[in-house]
């Protein structure tokens, strides 16, 4: 028991190399070389998509990854349970910067999100998310039982539904909506009987009813409206989606080139180094670089189930799937999204859209997950 | 360290569950990628296409006109038009107003035009309106970035050097029609302008050329990034006409003021030098796409500017007609030269008294002599002689009733009555007091000025039917017609002769130096129960004036007919304007000719 309680200290103390290696071998490296490879893609695809605006993006994006990367290393080092620790405080840290950007925050794409710092802008949701999962964990963590209470589901509902208003006060509907396959992804795995889970989805469909007609601002409603009869619109929400159908179309199965996409190269395609990143993908490198990039994000993926599978605790379980569920509904939207099959949000695509905050949550919710990995001998 | 474990295999229980749904949903959306980017992929690859190219057709050059020298007819000036690319606005009635409000036109005119391109592709650029003055491109070239639907290009637009001079030979150009364009698989597009009458009509194809395409490569914003490919447009083909320039302009003067046809061939080679009718109009007006109210304003004006009188006006030949008479009556030997008529100014035929023009008479005229002075007694006999079938049958012989098959649209073919016609079109019996009308080129006969001149040219030449025609370049020897007695031509053409030089009705057409023939006509244009003055009349019922000719005799090189509405007695009205167009032929090429 000594021998493994030496585990939880930092990889600065241990004292032998031979050691050191077998520890690199916990280290689940497919979920880490997936995700270095899915930010290589992207750095290639955010030039490539860039070679027609002012400035190329590469260089900043470099910085942001390797700014993620950073942050990989610190979330990795430091001990999950630590962090769980302070969830609370975390919480309440990104809960006022929430509140902080309604009130100084700058506007772009029509929603007011960003936090200027310094030069450079933050998406305070984009780590909202993060550390929400994190307070959701601990707190799901302590409902030992079979099935959750209607009460605790209602309180984990009441932990998302906070960030999830502020930001959907923002005007960021698509990331507000982000915070719901966390929860239920954490909330189902958690365990709820059949009976409570048709009454909480008949809830939702009331609530949602409500929010259409209450709380939706006309341009949001007119996006859902301009996705369920295209064409009504030719230049706006559905001219964005019909470009981006051809874009992914005009790839056919091994896609034009490298930077010889005609729909990006030559302007069609809007916001095509941020939300619609794969689609200049899919038309430079056809079906075969969509295939390629599933498959990445597919091994992601399952390699962080595994890693739940075989995490320490409930806690870790938890906290692993609630941020796969983020991560991996990101991913099943944003290419739904390109290829024409939901409507148009501000949903990027994890480690292949520009986009600060968002690169450095991917990397932090990698460094927590691995870093559960890291961790799952460790006794209590 | 022995805490109670935690409740975990639950949730292990339930992982794999969302292992699945994993691998479910990127499947899912994958097949999707597949169908719309392996299965649908050659459909948005040509979508993609249609984004990123832009097609603009190169105009070919229509070809010039010239006439015989080679003086220009019809030239190419550069227009600038103005396009609208529906498929690049969001509203097509704002970007309308728009137009109409630099151009300070009809926003419905302008409707209208966007009309008539329903049937082309959304992506044909529609041209708006041409000629557009420097300062409305400047407007349109200013407003480029919010309205990238416009766009101004150089097109040519056709400049009718002699306006009504040549109208109704050279016609003008016109928009193609629907049917058109569905007709000329392939060869014609909306918007392209076609010839519509005359010249530009009858050579349309070879003058028209085939309009290229340039296909360039544009950004969103329809900026031109590159030239994807080009094929160059191959021009019309220039056209040399039969048509003296000069000749065309002494004609037209006298036409001025009057209303009328004139029509001047080469009897050798059925070339035509001088084709005139009047009222003309100004063709210039319609090489812009014509405003309603300018295309009433040609269409209603008196006497009927649009219309060819050369071709497509029927009239009675008159006097004219009687050489055809005179010609089948010596070959059918139902006259000797020598045989007289005693004429005291009418006769009773069939119980109806039929007048001279002459009232005090000719008194005892031979053949010569009632072509000298245009007896109509001498032919009131010699058309009872001869009978309707026979007069009917010469006349065709002479090409009348029939089309003369110029190269030019829109020809009649005339009226050579006989039984048969007057039966099956009149549903009635032919009487023979008509044959006695027809006799001296009345009743139903009608021909066309063309048809007159093809004819004075058969019996210019002796004996052969020429095509008459403004092309220049495709002669062919007239063929000789079988059934005219060339002896009997002889004898009618020194009579001709005779009426302009020997003091006949002609001696207005006398040319010193250039015998001319020739043949008056005045034609009733109301029943006259006395004999009053033409002048004295109201315009509509005076007489019409013919003068049909040839000249010089021996050896004729120019056949001249003219035909005066209106105009009174053909000795007075007709006969001068052939006498300044001989002296002009005389002059240039008969003089050129000699001293060489």
């Amino acid at each position: 028991m000594k021998g493994t309680t030496g585990r939880v200290s930092t990889l600065a103390v241990l004292p032998e190399e031979g050691l050191r290696l077998r520890q690199l071998a916990n280290v689940r490296w497919g979920l880490l070389v997936a995700a270095f490879l899915l930010a290589s893609i992207g750095l290639a695809t955010i030039h490539s998509a860039s070679s027609e605006l002012p400035v190329d993006y590469l260089p900043r994006q470099l910085v942001r990854i390797a700014l993620g990367l950073l942050a990989f290393v610190v979330v990795f080092t430091l001990d999950y349970q630590v962090l769980m620790k302070f969830s609370v405080p975390i919480y309440a840290v990104s809960l006022s910067m929430l509140l902080l950007v309604l009130f100084v925050g700058s506007e772009a794409g029509g929603a007011r999100s960003w936090l200027k710092v310094g030069a450079t802008q933050l998406q305070p949701s984009d780590l909202a998310k993060v550390a929400t999962a994190l307070l959701v964990a601990r707190y799901l963590a302590t409902a030992n039982r079979r099935y959750l209470t209607v009460r605790q589901i209602l309180t984990a509902a009441c932990i998302v539904a906070v960030p999830a208003a502020l930001v959907a006060m923002e005007r960021d509907l698509g990331g507000a909506a982000m915070f719901l396959p966390m929860l239920a992804g954490m909330v189902l795995l958690a365990g709820v009987r059949w009976r409570v889970l048709v009454a909480l989805i008949v809830a939702a469909a009331i609530v949602s009813a409500g929010l259409w007609s209450f709380a939706m601002l006309d341009y949001q409603r007119e996006r859902v409206k301009t996705f369920l009869s295209p064409g009504s619109d030719p230049l706006d929400a559905g001219y964005q989606l019909q470009q981006s159908k051809i874009a992914v179309g005009s790839g056919q199965l091994t896609g034009r080139g490298y930077m010889q996409g005609t729909q990006s190269q030559l302007r069609f395609l809007p916001a095509r180094h941020t939300d619609f990143v794969f689609a200049v993908l899919a038309e430079e490198w056809g079906f075969v670089g969509v295939a390629t990039v599933m498959v990445l994000f597919t091994v992601y993926l399952l390699n962080g189930i595994t890693v739940a599978m075989r995490a320490r605790d409930r806690a870790a379980i938890l906290l692993v799937v609630g941020l796969l569920s983020l991560l991996g509904f990101h991913v099943v939207y944003n290419t739904a999204m390109v290829v024409g099959l939901v409507p148009i949000t501000g949903i990027p695509l994890p480690f292949l859209s520009y986009g600060g905050s968002f690169i450095l949550a991917n990397f932090i919710a990698t460094g927590l997950i691995l870093g559960a990995d890291y961790r799952r001998y460790v006794n209590r | 360290m022995m805490e109670v474990r935690e409740q975990r295999d639950e949730l292990l229980r339930r992982l794999p569950v969302l292992r699945v749904a994993i691998v479910t949903a990127l499947v899912a959306i994958g097949s999707c990628y597949w169908f719309v980017q392996v299965v649908r992929g050659t459909y948005y690859r040509e979508m993609a296409e249609n984004n990123r190219l832009r097609k603009a057709a190169i105009k070919a050059p229509r070809g010039l006109i010239h006439d015989r020298e080679g003086r220009l007819l019809v030239d190419n000036v550069p227009s600038y038009g103005l396009f609208l690319d529906r498929s690049r606005t969001s509203d097509l009635g704002r970007s309308v107003g728009f137009a109409a409000g630099i151009l300070q036109r009809d926003r419905e005119e302008l409707l209208e035009t966007l009309d008539r391109y329903r049937s082309a592709s959304w992506f044909t650029p529609v041209l708006l309106a041409e000629n557009l003055s420097l300062s409305e491109v400047a407007k349109f070239s200013v407003r480029a970035l919010e309205s990238p639907e416009f766009e101004i290009q150089v097109d040519h637009l056709r400049l009718y050097r002699q306006g009504a001079l040549t109208a109704h030979v050279l016609g003008y150009l016109g928009e193609v029609t629907d049917n058109d364009v569905r007709d000329s698989s392939g060869r014609l597009q909306v918007g392209d302008l076609v010839g519509r009458r005359g010249v530009e009509k009858s050579f349309d194809e070879t003058l028209r050329g085939i309009d290229g395409e340039r296909v360039v490569v544009v950004d969103s914003r329809g900026r031109p990034r590159e030239e994807h490919g080009r094929q160059t447009a191959d021009a019309g083909h220039d056209r040399r006409l039969t048509l003296d320039l000069e000749m065309q302009q002494i004609a037209a003067r006298y036409f001025q003021d009057r209303v009328g046809a004139a029509i001047a061939l080469d009897p050798r080679n059925g070339e035509i030098l001088v084709l005139v009718s009047s009222p003309s109009y100004d063709p210039n007006l319609f090489a812009r796409r014509l405003a309603q109210a300018e295309w009433r304003r040609i269409v209603e004006a008196p006497h009927n500017p649009l219309q060819n009188r050369v071709v497509q006006s029927h009239y009675s030949p008159g006097s004219i007609f009687k050489i055809v008479l005179a010609v089948a009556g010596l070959t059918e030997k139902e006259i000797s030269p020598d045989d007289t008529v005693y004429c005291n100014g009418s006769t009773r035929i069939y119980n109806r008294r039929f007048r001279c023009w002459q009232s005090r008479g000719h008194g005892r005229v031979n053949l010569r002599e009632a072509i000298r002075r245009s007896c109509d007694i001498y032919f009131y006999y010699l058309g009872q002689k001869l009978g309707i079938e026979r007069i009917a049958q010469y006349s065709r012989l002479f090409g009348l009733g029939a089309r003369t098959g110029i190269d030019f649209e829109g020809e009649r073919s005339g009226l050579v009555p006989d039984r048969q016609w007057s039966e099956r079109v009149r549903k009635g019996p032919w009487y023979p007091g008509e044959t006695i009308s027809v006799a001296i080129g009345q009743g139903p006969l009608l021909v066309t000025p063309l048809q007159v001149a093809s004819l004075m040219a058969t019996v210019a030449n002796g004996g052969h039917r020429v095509q008459p025609h403004l092309a220049l370049g495709n002669e062919k020897p007239p063929p000789p017609v079988p059934g005219i007695d060339p002896h009997a031509l002889d004898i009618v053409r020194e009579a001709l002769w005779a009426v302009v030089n020997d003091k006949g009705t002609g001696a207005a057409a006398r040319v010193e130096g250039f015998p001319v023939a020739g043949k008056t006509g005045t034609v009733q244009v109301i029943e006259q129960k006395t004999w009053i003055d033409s002048k004295d009349l109201p315009f509509e019922q005076r007489d019409h004036a013919w003068f049909a000719s040839y000249g010089p005799t021996d050896t004729p090189e120019l056949v001249v007919v003219v035909f005066v509405e209106h105009g009174g007695k053909g000795s007075e009205e007709a006969a001068p304007l052939a006498r300044q167009l001989y002296e002009r032929y005389y002059r240039t090429r008969f003089d050129a000719r000699s001293a060489s």
